[in-house]
This record gives C-alpha cells, structure tokens and sequence, in this order.
C-alpha cells in the first residue's frame, strides 16, 4: 500500500475541516483532508444555514462577529458562490416568556457591543410580510444573515483543492498511529497518509475519533430535522426564528424551517448515520403555519434530518490533545455552520502558530477534566421514551 | 392512534387482488388509494406526469370520487369481500425507528386526504404502490401538453377527465401502442406514434388494428421540439434519426397536436419502500430500482410485502394484468399467513394455481432503450433544454455544474468544474449534484428528472447506471399544504417539551 503523507491531515469534510483545510493551505501546506462520504454530507451540508452573532453564550461572541466579517467577502475569495447574504436576523415572540426572553437577550448583546433592536409589531409586518397578528414584539439583529450550507461547504472543497489540497471523500478513518506522544499516520481504507499534524473535525464521531489515540472527549450526536416548502414569490430576506422553530427564504423561494425535539443518535465510524424524519414534521409543519398564516395552502415537499454533535456546555471545542500532543480537537457544538469561518481560521492559527488571534481559551479541552463516563446519564442526555 | 391489522397501499389490479384474497381469509384489510387526487396536486404533476391536461372536472371531488369508485371492478369485489376502502387518501410517509429516532412506538403511516392528515399504526403492510411515468427531456417539455402515459391513462380512463384532442405518443413498445389505442377509444385523434428504434417492439395484433384505423408509425424517429405560443402545445416537430442517434438534416415534419405523450417507460413507485428501509437493487428490465423479495412477495422488512407494478415493471404487463393480479393474490395470502389468519399448509395450497412469476423480461434492457431516447431528444433538441422543468435547470447547467442561474455567477473558476471533475473525487453522486444543481429538487419532488440525471451522470462519467445510487427519498413523498399535514390535535407533550435550539441543556430531551 502506498504512504502519502501531508504537513496536516483533516478528518472530516464537513464545514469546520474544510474551513481550516482552506485556510492551511492558503498558508501554503500541504493538506490531506479525508471523510466516509461526501463533502457536507451530513450535518454541515444539511443545517439552516443561519448566520449570527450569538448572545446565549458570550464566549463565542467574538468568533461569531469574526465569521461574519470572514462571510462578507467569502464568495469573491473562494471563486464559488455561497448564496451568503445580509439582512439581518429577527427573532419574534409569541408569548410573554418569549418577550421577556428577548429583552434579556437585547441586554446581553447590549453589553457585549452587537448591533441589537427592539422591533414592535407593525415594524415586524414589515419585515416579514404575512406574519402572524400574535407577533408581540421582536429582536432584531442587523448583522446576522443566511447561507446555502450546500453550496458553501462545496464552495471551500473546491476552492481548498484549487490550492493544491487533497481531498479523499468515500475514505474510511481505519485507526491513528501514535509514536510516544506523537500521531504519527492516520490509516485509511485508502492506505495510510503520514502527518505531522492531525486536525479531527469528525463532527457527530468526535469521540469515536479521540478514542483512537486514548482520549475520552464528550460528545453527544443527536438528530434533528428540517422542512422544505414549494418556492413561493420572495417574502423576506432576513434569518428568521420564532415559535419554536428557526428557518429562511432560501434564494429558491423554498421556506426552510426547522425546530422541535431532538433525539440522541448512534453514530459509526466507517457508516454514515441512518437520519429518518419522524412524525415531527407535521408539528413543525404547524408551528409554521402559526408563523405565517399566509402560507398555510403551501405545499411541504420535502423534509430530511441531520446529526450534530453536542458537548455538555454546548460551546466549541478548539484544542490540542496533551497526548498526542500533535492532535487538533475542533467541534463547534450544533453551532458549526454560522461560525465556521472563524472556527477553520483558528483552527489553522492553532496548527501554524500553536495559538489563535481569537480568544480560543474557553473552549479548552480543560473544561471536561471533572466530567466523568456517566455524564450523559447526569444531564439527562439519554434517548427519550416513545413520543408518537 | 389508529391501528390496524393490514393495510394495503395501491386500489390498482394488484392492490385490490391483495386486499380481496386476504380479506377472503379473514383478515381485517384496509385498501388505501390516493385516487382522485386534489387538482391543485395533479397540476404539479404528483403522481403521475398530468401535463395540465385535464378537464375541469378534476376540480369537481366528489364527482371525480364517484368516478374513481366506478371504474374499477376489482375495488367494487374488494369492497364486497369486506374491504375497508380509503379512496382519495395518500399515503405521503412511512416512519420507523433506527439507530438515530426511537420516538415511535412502531412503524406507522402518514395518510392525508385533501383536508386533513392522520397516523396510522399498521401489523403488516402490502405496497402495490404502481409505477410513475418515466421523464425524459425534448424542447417544450415543459409547455401544457406534454404528459406521461400513466398519467394520459389516468385521465381518460378513471377521471374521464383528459383535455387532450390530437396526440403525438412517443415510444412504440406495449405502453405507447396500447396508450394510443385507449386515446382512439376516447375519441382522441392520435397524430402520430414515434420511436427511436427502427423497428416496433409492441405487439404485433395492436399495431396491426391501430395502422388499420389510420395511425401513422414514425420509427428511427425523435421529437426535435413541441412548438406553442401561449404556454400550450400546439404542433410537434418531429425528425429522422441516424445509427448514431443524431438527427438527419432535411426530415423534419410538421404535426399539428395538442398533447405529446411520454410513453417510453415506467418507474417502480419505491419511495415507501425506500423509506421503510426495503432493500432496493438495480434492474434495468424491471424499470429501475426494485425491492428485493422472495417468493410470496415480502420485502427485506419481514412485515412489508410488494405487488404489482412495484415489485417491477416491464412491457408485458401491460397487456396481461393477470401478473400483477396473481402478484397480488400472493402477498395477500402472504400477509395472512403471517398474521396467522390462514395456516401455511392452506397458503400454499391457494398459492398452486397462481402463476405470480413476470414472464422473462432479462432480454428486455429497457435502459439501453430510455437511453437511446435521451441521446436523440438531447442531441436533436439541444443543450438547453430543461432536464429539470421544476427548476429549470439545463442538460448544459447539470453537465457544467452551473450553479442556480438566478445567482448569476460567472466566475472563471466555477467554469472548471463539471460532472467530470466531480466524478474524479468522487463516484457520481445524484443527491450531491441535486445540492449543487438544485437538479430534482423542484414541486414534482424530483419525480420528472431522476432517472435521466442518473443516465446524465452515468454517461459523462462513464459508469454503468446501476452503479448511480439512487437519489433519496424523503417525506412527504406526495406535496402537502402545511395546513393539510399539521395535526389538528397535537400531543399535549409535543407542545409542552418543545425546545428552544439545544438550549439550556437540561431542557433539551429530559
């Protein structure tokens, strides 16, 4: 079998390997970026594809305003399109505890500098035509924005191998070689690739990966699911969440929208997920019809579902292992897609510099040294009873 | 919620034959057909290819019921074995639980009426589901009139409801001559019947009556463009073909028609299948994908069973329905034995005088046919024409990789890239392409265009189809309006432990 080998192997092609793969060899290395199956297969190819500065937890703020910078220009740069776009994210209320959530959130943002309104009832029909006459209020952020997560995770494949990268798709992580504290080769049902450096960004198998070199990393792989109306004539431009649910106007016309229970997910290392669509659909569905009274005669015709990971304080992880100490960590927690700019750039600094100009430190591996094997059971984090 | 012992999908030849034979053997048997679909869905061309050739009878729904119920004598037999018959009720999902959803308590069915949708829990399940109409690409293909065979048949025969006048039928096997013939029946002009192949590959008898009445045969011919200035066919132009498939110079002729029919084949109707998890394989003379299943008709899923046009279709069957009836007769003996209604010793006793098997259909490659129809269509009709009338993408756009055209992007780079490249990284893959394209991802739910974007694929890549994997089906597979698919009552649960975004964590499943 023949030995490639690479400065930087990535495991996985999903949004946040890709980003880092793009940026790497940007600087000039030589990357190998290796995946089961396709580019933006699963998750990161399947998401809302919103965009936004988040509020909820303020650590990940300054790599939220970092992506959106790196959005604004990502279509020129990369020579493929994104169908990124900038109008703003609005979240509504429908009931008095959503109101009060939003007044909480419009201080946060406030104190940490974002760009954050109060929008009232008659402003909000304007901005959403057909929205429902249970609007209270809303929250508007005028830096937040949408993307085509298909087109956007295909766009830095081709725009990283227009830079001399490899991409191995329908290439199965077999096991990691490790020489005292150093990886040393990742195998593959291709053959082996050497490294000096390993970049894991396996998504939902996070942690089957890191247990390839020894190490537990928390993480939880759950389902979560999205519908697809008919195109309909443009309504509104803007990233838009509210009554449960959180969705677009894709360029197409298509309404996407998403929301609802999640379930917890087995996920494999050489098989792609099994990713049904349930029943939920249908409340989905309603949820939307709530939201838009005026599309309620729209057609659904389609739904599908995806696997994101989670870890237990729902943020990031950027890190190098201790041992191997030439293995990158990166997950960014069911908040992949909005931030992945951000994300790969960091990741990419931590490779070539082994530090980031983005505050990376609260999303150190450090923060699970207390976490023990039970910790799903201790959150509550367990597949859940029959539902339907 | 509603369960019920069996439940058979599809009132045709096949459907009706199961439901009878199982309910003759004391089963509790609910028959489920979509037929009469809503206007506003046949207009989407769902289920079959409509073509917006239809009277406005169709808007009229109970007039449309009373007709759907009085065509069929296998669904009045069904209905007099003590058949619960469901007419006008589609069944848009099938859900089961998997390594990654363990929120139902056994598979259950979506089912939707033109008002409303409901679940349905089922023991054992009987897809006679049919077969759609095959999509294949000419110049015009997306005006009023053009339309599939199943569809055509649809509207003359069970809606009586068909707008067409003057037809041009494309393809010469079982399916166009006998589309041709029942078109005649109904008063409907045919103009012409056309065929890439020099030689007729339906029956004899039929084509013999049909040229008697006057019906002109064109063979080693293609459809150049269907013509019409207002969004409606108005006149076909057809032209010779060469060995090659390219069109000869000079041939072309001139037919004044309304209608241009697609009868070149048919396509399994597999997607509850695909949902459910039924092994699905590749064969070209069955019409695509299949499910796998053994001889008393039951899929890979030990409580779900095929029959009909489903299990797969080829030509012969359109002349003699005894296959599908007997295909049908089995599942439903099937179902029964393994509900325990009947004992096996009995099963196969009944099971003796039933010859179920389709006669040898492995000489009948119809791909290399379906492949010589897209070669001349394309080559005759140019790269521009729309492989994906929905979205309105181009044999030229899907070839290029061209993102949607309203981006309007024209960048050097994206001009390197194409189905080729693609294929080099990786085997063609339809669902990646549909990403890129939008390529099926259109209100038909894909159902004009997948089979000709995997013979697209195939052939610039130069793989063999059967190694295409078939693009995903998902639910909805039928398109419903939110109002129609949300529930009217939604568990108490559902609504009180919906959460926000993964957020905060203690909230999220408990």
């Amino acid at each position: 079998m023949s030995v490639v080998s690479a400065d930087v192997v990535i495991i996985g092609a999903g949004v946040s390997g890709l980003t880092a793969a793009y940026f790497l060899a940007r600087a000039g290395r030589d990357v190998v970026v290796v995946d089961k199956g396709i580019v933006g297969g699963e998750a990161s190819g399947r998401n809302g594809g919103m965009i936004s500065e988040r509020t909820d937890e303020p650590a990940m703020i300054p790599m939220a305003v970092e992506a959106i910078k790196l959005w604004a220009t990502l279509d020129e740069e990369l020579g493929y399109p994104t169908e990124f776009t900038q109008q703003g994210r609005l979240q509504v209320a429908v009931t008095e505890k959503d109101m009060d959530d939003l007044f909480s959130e419009r201080d946060a943002a406030l104190r940490h500098g974002l760009r954050a309104d109060m929008v009232d009832p008659s402003q909000i029909r304007d901005m959403i035509p057909g929205i429902t006459d249970r609007i209270l209020g809303g929250l508007f952020f005028a830096n937040g924005g949408h993307a085509n997560s298909q087109l956007t995770v295909q766009a830095f494949a081709w725009a990283f191998q227009d830079l001399g990268g490899r991409l191995f798709q329908n290439t199965v992580v077999t096991g990691i070689q490790v020489d005292g504290s150093r990886v040393t080769s990742v195998e593959t049902s291709a053959g082996a690739i050497a490294a000096d450096m390993v970049v894991g960004a396996a998504g939902p198998q996070t942690a089957l990966m890191t247990q390839l070199v020894g190490v537990h990393v928390p993480v939880a792989p759950a389902r979560v699911e999205i519908l697809a109306t008919a195109p309909v004539p443009p309504l509104f431009d803007i990233a838009l969440v509210g009554n449960g649910l959180y969705g677009r106007q894709a360029a197409s016309g298509n309404l996407l929208f998403g929301g609802g229970t999640h379930e917890w997910a087995d996920v494999h290392l050489a098989t792609d997920p099994d990713k049904p669509n349930t029943p939920l659909i249908r409340n989905i569905a309603r949820r939307l019809a709530e939201l838009l009274p005026c599309q309620a005669d729209t057609p659904v015709i389609r739904s599908w579902a995806g696997v994101v990971e989670q870890v237990p304080d729902m943020m990031p992880i950027i890190d190098i292992l201790e041992c191997p100490s030439n293995y990158v960590v990166v997950t960014a927690s069911a908040h992949g897609f909005g931030i992945a700019p951000a994300t790969g750039k960091a990741v990419s600094d931590l490779v070539l510099y082994g530090e980031t100009n983005i505050d990376i430190g609260a999303f150190g591996l450090h923060r699970f040294s207390d976490i023990g094997p039970d910790w799903r059971a201790e959150l509550g984090w367990n597949p859940i009873p029959p539902r339907f | 919620m509603e369960s019920r012992p069996l439940v058979v999908v599809g009132a045709g030849v096949s459907g009706s034959a199961a439901a009878t034979e199982a309910a003759k053997a004391g089963v509790h048997v609910t028959l489920i057909d979509e037929n009469p679909v809503p206007a506003a869905i046949a207009g989407l061309n769902v289920p079959q290819f409509f073509g917006q050739r239809f009277s406005g009878d169709l808007r009229d729904r109970a007039l449309m019921l009373e007709r759907v119920a009085a065509a069929s004598e296998a669904v009045t037999e069904a209905k007099a074995a003590g058949v619960d018959v469901q007419l006008g009720t589609c069944v848009w999902g099938a859900f089961r639980n998997s390594d990654s959803s363990r929120m139902l308590d056994g598979p259950q069915l979506g089912l939707a009426n033109d008002e409303r949708s409901w679940m349905i829990k089922y023991d054992r399940l009987i897809l006679a589901t049919g077969a759609r109409d095959l999509g294949i690409a000419f110049s015009g293909w997306n005006l009023a009139g053009a339309v599939g065979a199943n569809g055509a048949f649809c509207l003359m025969n069970r809606y009586e409801a068909s707008a067409s006048r003057r037809m041009v039928v494309m393809g010469a096997g079982n399916l166009g001559l006998s589309t041709a013939r029942m078109a005649l029946d109904r008063g409907i002009e045919v103009a012409a019947i056309v065929d890439v192949s020099n030689s007729v590959r339906g029956d004899v008898a039929l084509r013999t009556a049909l040229q008697r009445e006057g019906v002109k045969l064109y063979m080693s011919h293609t459809v150049r463009e269907a013509v019409g200035r207002f969004g409606d066919i108005e006149s076909v132009v057809l032209v010779e073909i060469d060995n090659n498939s390219e069109p000869v110079a000079g041939t072309e002729k001139v037919i004044a028609a309304d209608t241009v029919c697609l009868a070149i084949g048919l396509v399994p109707n597999v997607e509850l299948l695909s949902l459910l998890g039924c092994d699905l394989r590749f064969e070209s003379g069955l019409g695509g994908y299949v499910p796998d299943r053994d001889d008393w008709m039951r899929t890979s899923v030990e409580t779900v069973f095929v029959a009909g046009d489903v299990a797969g279709f080829h030509e012969g069957m359109v002349l003699d329905s005894e296959i599908a009836r007997n295909q049908g007769r089995l599942a439903g003996l099937a179902a029964a034995e393994s509900l325990g209604a009947i004992g096996k010793d009995e099963a196969l006793a009944r099971r003796a005088d039933l010859q179920a098997e389709a006669v040898d259909s492995a000489s009948n490659e119809v791909n290399s046919n379906w492949a010589s129809w897209l070669q001349s269509l394309v080559t005759a009709g140019g790269p521009d024409i729309f492989v994906c009338p929905c979205e309105e993408v181009t044999c030229a756009e899907l070839n290029d990789l061209h993102p949607p055209r309203r981006l309007k992007w024209k960048a050097e780079r994206q001009s390197r890239r194409n189905l080729r490249t693609l294929a080099k990284d990786s085997p063609a893959d339809s669902d990646q392409v549909k990403r890129l394209t939008r390529v099926g991802m259109g209100y038909c739910q894909g159902r004009l265009c997948r089979e000709q974007v995997s013979m697209m694929l195939a052939a610039e890549t130069g793989r063999d189809v059967a190694d295409v994997p078939i693009m995903s089906y998902r639910p909805p597979v039928r398109p419903l309006p939110l109002k129609v698919l949300w529930p009217r009552e939604e568990a108490e649960q559902v609504r009180r432990d919906w959460p926000k975004w993964f957020s905060p964590p203690r909230q999220v499943l408990g």
